[in-house]
């Protein structure tokens, strides 16, 4: 069985890559091997932890779902495209802040979960956040810190 | 573990792509379920087709010809915002907002949802109410096959080689109806159903059921007598109408759930979604778009 | 001591590492990338139990970018084996597969896909045979042996599954009177630990030391263990420890590094393994337990007499499951005055993969027993849940298990306390149930902690100690308490964890030691440090010791003050130099005593629930659930709040959905995020609340216990007693799906014609 490589070209935070791999990889190891983006975290490899969420075209996707070579001509937000440092962004900021943050492995994706849905809702009520939250796991905490962060993030924003 | 990965531009392109692939094909839409299988081993294609270059299959939710078309590639998220959706189709939206989370719900097509052809597929309940036509576009030309006849097996639909869903139609209707959709699940957070009844009921016409995960395929049950219509019944006779209606299932123990609790909640989520649709009646469903 | 205005100590200081983590900056293991690195996949069966005639490696070799294939048969003879308890694990499965799950070969390879094609064409010769899959048949008389008797010949038990038996208890069970006495047998499942982040490991040989990458709670452990296994000195096994995407006691004893420091050493290249979620349910899990359990009580309530039997199904291997066994059943009769108990309980070996600790450490699973059937006696001399706890609660400073540390608390507050927040006593409203319960966890008995905090020549502040990270901020606390001690801010100490060539040693992060033993290791260094300051500036300026205090970095006495980084730079002059303090909190072994040693002290909680129950579909909705922990002093309380949360809903998770399921033959059903539930944002309490006592009643800085278990330890019996108040019916094994529960309302009811043989589900 051939490995032919797809070349695809991806604007990953704002800078285009090229890239050639193989259609097996999902864009998940596109990132976290070819582009040594780490900060998107791999789990369960079937859409039910939400730990790989990415922007995909500015929306929420598991991006253990899709291919690499799906994502030619596309745009990916992941949690490095958010600040580094002080000042962080607000939902950053608010997740340190309100007690969101334990061993640190879902909140990647619980952050562009969260950067997703208030792109779309600013202001979320606490029933949105839950909604919006459910498709991502922590073991660590019992989410309401986590919606806590949410809500005063977007309160934050306004 | 590797395949070929084609993304035709045309529907001729497509068509060459699979005369070219004598090993056959996995179609690839919103790969929330053949990634999974990818992924997992599962699913070991010798090639995979991407289905997203197709712009016949692209375009926005459209009311047509006295039908709500969804394109193949229109996505659950699509679905729950659209305004007649929720209007007209509110058991579909129903549905579609359980299908999973919102990063699944942002990729998974309501026409993959049907051709991947799970007997729980969450949306096939309320489309078979909604007497939902599936339009498929075949080397030999289009096609429409009503929903209640394109499953034919578990993960086996009556799709031929060569075919491709185009849209799913959900045809309005003239008088006032109401609708529902209901699931058991073990936890409140994102589930597979391990049941799942959606009803319809209009004035002067039976009402419709169908159910999901309790049968080799997605079921629709039509109550004849007449007994389960917009206004509640003899409670005696409403329990035989739906134990014959129920006759059509034949629920499993598996990991998710046992027989007899599937049986149990058949009955039971029947008598509530028929409730619910009756109030969503009386409430005043709307006619036509 | 008393706090200084301004110290951190206390106070909810942000986590540290808080930005790393919300920017996707932290490298976990598995995002760790070394030159030249292999990858590695390991190969297992689909099989429950089963000999392996021979494994031909041969197609796998054959693939390009494949490196080694290590099995058995490349590994020094007799297989070396390890554990932190029994010496039982095989580095890799020789000769036989004792549990689902269990490797039988590695591969190496340039790349994954090149080591995942290789490991699916390891060709293994291999029969399945008979397993011991339930307590039932590791119990049954011609069980299977999960261990060949041979391992342990002078062990009456080593024809038998029972790896050993515990007896404990005080007075005279069978002589006791009592008006009531009931009995009952309480199960409680299989639970995975599902930490989000897998297991991944990473070792390499560099400049002569074997170096191994594992998000491992107890490095110190790791390191002698492969220092053990692999015949090196332990100043040639270091062990770093990438901070840990979630633990929960699942990453507490080595798995699969053993294996990877050999891959390390064959190789001669670093190599990566990263398990799939699948391939880490299969790596550790809790012990699942049957509680035969029989209380007698006088008509006031009173306890007479507790009997308690129960078996606890270990894995294949003992791992830390049988000190499991020993230290939950220890205190199987919970935080209560009981004149006479009898106490047996077994580890039972089985054809599963190994158990290990898990949050909570095997009280979960007793006071599920405990508690519930404290409800049952308290309803049959007509006393309420609150009423029946409040008359057998050990008061503070009471002796509740001869011998032992005495209860070090008042705890009836944070009983009285979870009552209250459920409006008990009020009326109920209409459907609705309300349920109490309470949990009491010894927490770590022998253990040592050490700590070297440096000063730095420039004033700032290293704190060197073995703890780790797993989530639960210690490096934020432990910060806290250093600032604190050297009045300093927080921002000028840095915390260093986690690298065995680093740090000094320390016994473990478990058994929610931490706060005390690192923070009086740390104390302790610091008073040391404290202590060279003032007699540096009495050397330097001539005063005496007792009048210099320390404030704001700076030493200060009558008519001066100067900064710490001036006093250095006045005593060392051109050679610079640095102050170190060393510290060591211990708790001594005690040959008498049955754990090898007191607890340091006693983890309690209060748990009050509000729930109802939907009659068609079984379904529960919790309507309110407290919980109550009795914390000594909050060091960081945000902290505190987060970890108690995370826990009770963990605890939910074992309650209402958590389960792993085995066919007959010993596959698991549920690998997996798709079938194993666990609690989401959708699944929480309407209304979830935990709140902290603070008496100051521990052995720790400021009177400080260990906090970060106690909210898992009784939400079920809490959320159990509520349903049978809301819907009358009484169910003893977990969890407490629809189904379950709609089953038990059928029989409730009388349900005409016999109930199939229940679905595992």
């Amino acid at each position: 069985m051939g490995t032919s490589l797809h070349e695809l070209s991806v604007t990953v935070n704002g800078q285009l890559r090229t890239l050639r791999v193989p259609p097996h990889h999902t864009l998940l190891r596109m990132l976290r091997d070819d582009l040594d983006l780490t900060g998107t975290k791999e789990c369960c490899t079937e859409g039910e932890c939400g730990a790989c969420t990415v922007l995909l075209d500015g929306t929420a996707v598991d991006s253990c779902l899709v291919l690499a070579v799906e994502a030619d001509g596309a745009e990916l937000t992941t949690i490095e495209a958010l600040a580094d440092d002080e000042p962080l962004d607000p939902l950053q900021a608010a997740f340190v802040e309100r007690g969101a943050v334990q061993c640190g492995f879902c909140i990647p994706g619980m952050i562009m979960t969260a950067k997703s849905l208030l792109a779309d809702n600013p202001q979320p009520s606490r029933a949105d956040v839950v909604e919006a939250v459910a498709g991502n796991l922590c073991r660590c905490g019992g989410y309401t810190f986590i919606v806590e962060a949410v809500l005063a993030a977007a309160e934050a924003e306004r | 573990m590797t395949f070929a990965y084609h993304r035709p531009r045309t529907i001729d392109a497509f068509w060459d792509t699979l005369a070219g692939s004598p090993g056959g094909v996995q179609l690839l839409a919103g790969g929330t379920d053949v990634v999974v299988g990818l992924n997992k081993g599962t699913t070991v294609p010798a090639a995979v087709v991407d289905l997203k270059g197709l712009d016949v299959l692209r375009s926005d939710i459209a009311a047509v010809d006295g039908r709500l078309r969804v394109a193949a590639l229109n996505v659950m998220s699509d679905l729950i915002r659209d305004e007649r959706m929720r209007r007209h189709f509110p058991a579909l939206v129903e549905a579609a907002a359980e299908v999973g989370s919102v990063q699944i719900r942002n990729r998974a097509t309501l026409a993959g949802n049907i051709c991947n052809a799970s007997p729980a597929a969450d949306t096939a309940p309320p489309l078979l109410v909604y007497g939902a036509m599936v339009k498929i576009l075949g080397p030999t030309g289009d096609r429409s096959v009503p929903l209640r006849d394109f499953f034919a097996a578990p993960r086996v639909t009556v799709l031929e080689p060569g075919d491709v869903v185009t849209a799913i139609d959900l045809p309005f209707e003239p008088q006032p109806r109401g609708s529902a959709f209901l699931r058991v699940t073990r936890r409140r957070g994102f589930d597979l159903g391990t049941v799942s009844v959606s009803c319809l009921v209009a004035r002067g016409e039976p009402a419709r059921f169908a159910f999901g995960a309790v049968g080799p395929t997605p079921l629709l049950a039509v109550d004849e007598s007449g007994v389960l219509g917009p206004e509640p019944g003899e409670p005696a006779a409403e329990g035989e109408a739906i134990e014959r209606l129920l006759e059509v299932t034949s629920p499993i123990s598996d990991v998710r759930g046992g027989r007899e609790y599937r049986a149990a909640m058949l009955d039971a989520l029947s008598r509530r979604v028929l409730a619910r649709a009756r109030e969503r009646l009386e409430r005043g469903a709307v006619g036509p778009g | 001591m008393t706090l200084r205005p301004g110290s951190p100590f206390g106070e909810s200081v942000p986590r540290a590492g808080g930005i790393a983590r919300v920017t996707g900056a932290l490298r976990y293991a598995a995002d760790l990338k070394l030159e030249g690195m292999l990858h590695v996949k390991l190969v297992h069966l689909p099989v429950g139990h089963a000999r392996i005639n021979g494994i031909d490696a041969t197609a796998a070799l054959e693939v390009p970018g494949v490196r080694h294939v290590l099995t058995a048969a490349g590994l020094p003879s007799p297989v070396p084996r390890f554990g932190p308890a029994f010496h039982d694990r095989p580095v890799l499965a020789a000769g036989e597969v004792k549990y689902y799950g269990e490797p039988v070969a590695a591969v190496a390879a340039e790349t994954e896909d090149a080591a995942a094609e290789a490991a699916a064409r390891i060709a293994v010769d291999y029969e399945e045979v008979d397993g011991a899959y339930t307590l039932d048949d590791a119990l049954a008389r011609d069980a299977p042996l999960v261990q060949g008797p041979e391992l342990r010949p002078d062990d009456p038990l080593a024809r038998t599954n029972v790896l050993r038996e515990w007896r404990y208890g005080w007075g005279d069970v069978e002589g006791a009177d009592a008006d009531v006495v009931v009995e009952d047998t309480y199960e409680f499942p299989m639970v995975s630990h599902f930490a989000i982040e897998p297991f991944a490991v990473v070792a390499a040989v560099q400049d002569g030391m074997l170096t191994l990458w594992s998000p491992i709670q107890h490095p110190f452990v790791l390191q002698r263990v492969i220092a053990e296994v692999t015949g090196l000195p332990m100043s040639q096994v270091r062990i770093v420890v990438p901070d840990l995407g979630g633990a929960f006691g699942g990453k507490g004893y080595p798995k699969y590094e053993p294996l990877m420091a050999y891959l390390a050493l064959q190789t001669g290249r670093p190599v990566r393994l990263v398990l799939s979620l699948d391939e880490s349910f299969q790596a550790s899990r809790r012990a699942a337990c049957r509680v035969y359990i029989r209380t007698g009580v006088d008509a006031e309530g009173l306890l007479r007499f507790q009997d308690v039997e129960a078996d606890f199904q270990i894995g294949a291997y003992a791992d830390i499951g049988d000190r499991v066994v020993s230290k939950a059943s220890y205190t199987a009769t919970g935080p209560y005055r009981t004149p006479n108990v009898r106490i047996r309980a077994r580890s039972v070996l089985s054809h599963t993969l190994p158990s290990t600790a898990f949050r909570g450490f095997g009280v979960p699973q007793l006071a599920w027993a405990l508690e519930s059937q404290l409800d049952e006696a308290a309803r049959q001399v007509g006393l309420d849940a609150l009423e029946i706890r409040l008359r057998n609660l050990a008061l503070k400073d009471e002796e509740f298990i001869p011998g032992d540390r005495r209860a070090d608390g008042r705890w009836e507050q944070a009983l009285q306390r979870a009552a209250h927040e459920v409006d008990w006593g009020k009326p109920v409203p209409e459907g609705r149930g309300r349920g109490l319960a309470m949990g009491l966890k010894s927490s770590a008995t022998v253990s040592v902690t050490n700590a070297i905090v440096r000063l730095h020549y420039d004033g700032s502040v290293s704190v060197l100690v073995g703890t780790t990270d797993m989530g639960q901020g210690s490096r934020t606390v432990l910060g806290q308490v250093a600032a604190h001690e050297l009045a300093v801010p927080v921002d000028a100490v840095r915390v260093v964890l986690g690298d065995t060539s680093v740090v000094p040693f320390d016994t473990s992060t478990s058994a929610s030691r931490s706060s005390v033993f690192s923070g009086n290791a740390i104390r302790l260094a610091c008073e040391d440090l404290c202590a060279q300051l003032r007699s540096l500036a009495a050397e330097l300026y001539g005063v005496a010791e007792e009048e210099v205090a320390l404030e704001d970095g700076r030493v200060r006495f009558p008519g001066h003050e100067v900064t710490y980084e001036a006093l250095l730079r006045e005593y060392f002059g051109s050679s610079r130099g640095e102050l170190l303090g060393v510290g060591r909190s211990r708790a001594r072994y005690l040959p008498g005593h049955p754990l090898g040693g007191a607890p340091s002290f006693w983890e309690v909680v209060a748990v009050a629930c509000e729930a109802e129950v939907d009659e068609t579909t079984g379904e529960i909705t919790i309507h309110k659930l407290v919980t109550v922990s009795d914390v000594g002093k909050a060091i960081n309380p945000k902290h505190v709040e987060m970890q108690d949360e995370g826990a009770t809903v963990m605890g939910l998770g074992h309650t209402l959905m958590e389960h792993l399921i085995l066919d007959e033959r010993g596959l698991i059903l549920n690998l997996g995020a798709l079938d194993y539930r666990v609690p989401t944002a959708k699944d929480l309490p309407k209304d979830l609340r935990t709140y902290t006592v603070e008496n100051g009643d521990g052995p720790g800085p400021f009177g400080a216990k260990g906090a970060g278990e106690s909210g898992i330890l009784a939400v079920s019996p809490a959320v159990a007693a509520a349903i049978r108040e809301a819907a009358g019916v009484e169910i003893r094994d977990l969890p407490l799906t629809p189904e379950r529960v709609w089953r038990a309302l059928r029989e409730r009811d009388g349900a005409a014609g016999p109930l199939e043989q229940a679905a595992r589900v």
